[in-house]
């Protein structure tokens, strides 16, 4: 790891980008509900390796969801935008010409009936 | 429908059933008492979590089987899982033993896991309806506290300097009691006469230990020689029992007809 300013991007305003600077044996874990959706983000666990994290992974993260598949990655591979960026997300013209709406009621109608499916499971 | 005793002709052998179904019951109830007890202690928040899940669900298995005798007789399940004198329960004392260290508790878990499921493998070949299907459903379950078990087994045991004495150690005092799961009483030689069950103790035993010496093997530990350790399987407990069953069953006791 590199030291220095870098391991500090919150007080260096000119770096849009940097490593997450997690502590080593911190893992991130993505939860898959069903066959074809995708992983979703769920949260850390510490572990020494990647076997011992998708074990404990398991009990931390599907003990009440669906999941059918985990994965596991390191937190300090993951590069994340600094904070200090987060203005060259808010748009400054009017762009509602890229809300389709057709594309929300699609994801209207697949969340309902994940939503649906996920009912009759628990029951 | 009839219960699964009820349904059992004979009298002999639905007592040996009964008396097989208990031994089960109570030996996911204690040792699912013992996990519960790190709950709060784990050397990790997410060993923490995930051992005291492992300990609801041993509860949860425990509680299937008290209810198969509980509806069969028309009796109360918490009077069956809490009101009885120690020496009408019928675990094996591997299970009562206190949690001496994190190392104990996961070579016990490894060692009852493997023993565990090829139980619920019997059970469910047993044809023995509905029992042999809830048999069949908790195996599922079984196999995640296996998966964590060795998980932290070779991790412990590889780990420098004093893992792998500590868990030869921790092995050393759970063998003679994990011995002792297999001890037979004549409820086992009625059950394989009348064809319910399908194996001995004594095969039970060689094929479990055929299922742990690989596991034991490639955390570098030495196969214990010490003797079986018997008595639970006939109601002959130790110390660490009667401190268990005061303290779990304190609740329940301080009113027994009340409803939770």
């Amino acid at each position: 790891m590199t030291s220095g300013p870098l391991d500090r991007p919150d007080r260096d305003d000119a770096r849009w980008e940097r490593p997450l600077g997690t502590a080593p044996d911190v893992w991130a874990v993505f939860v898959q509900g069903r066959h074809r959706d995708m992983h979703v983000y769920a949260g850390d666990v510490h572990a020494p390796d990647a076997e011992m994290a998708l074990v404990l992974a398991k009990e931390s993260y599907t003990r009440r969801d669906p999941c059918v598949n985990l994965w596991v990655v390191r937190a300090d591979q993951i590069h994340a935008t600094a904070q200090t960026a987060a203005d060259m997300f808010v748009p400054a013209i009017d762009k509602s010409y890229r809300f389709g709406g057709s594309y929300r009621q699609q994801r209207r109608v697949l969340q309902s009936s994940y939503k649906a499916s996920y009912r009759e499971e628990d029951q | 429908m009839p219960g699964v005793l009820t349904a059992i002709a004979d009298p002999s052998v639905r007592a040996a059933f009964r008396e097989w179904l208990v031994r089960i019951a109570d030996d996911e109830l204690v040792i699912g008492h013992r996990h519960s007890e790190w709950t709060g202690f784990g050397p990790d928040i997410e060993s923490d979590v995930a051992m005291s899940s492992i300990a609801q669900e041993e509860l949860g298995h425990g509680r299937a089987f008290y209810e198969q005798i509980a509806q069969d007789e028309g009796s109360d399940i918490d009077r069956l899982a809490f009101g009885r004198a120690p020496h009408e329960y019928r675990h094996a004392a591997l299970l009562e033993q206190e949690n001496d260290g994190w190392e104990y508790s996961i070579v016990r878990l490894v060692l009852y896991e493997a023993f565990e499921v090829a139980r619920l493998r019997l059970v469910a070949a047993s044809g023995q309806e509905p029992v042999a299907g809830l048999a069949r459903i908790l195996t599922r379950e079984e196999r995640y506290h296996g998966l964590f078990a060795e998980t932290w087994l070779t991790r412990l045991a590889g780990g420098p300097p004093e893992g792998p004495g500590r868990v030869q150690a921790a092995l050393d005092a759970a063998w003679p009691d994990a011995l002792g799961l297999f001890e037979a009483t004549s409820a086992d030689d009625m059950l394989l006469r009348a064809g319910v069950l399908t194996s001995s103790p004594a095969a039970q035993r060689e094929a479990w230990i055929d299922a742990v010496r690989p596991v034991l093997d490639r955390c570098g530990l030495a196969l214990p020689t010490a003797a079986a350790r018997e008595g639970g399987r006939r109601g002959e407990h130790t110390p660490a029992f009667d401190r268990l069953l005061a303290q779990m069953t304190e609740v329940w006791r301080s009113d027994p007809e009340a409803r939770w």
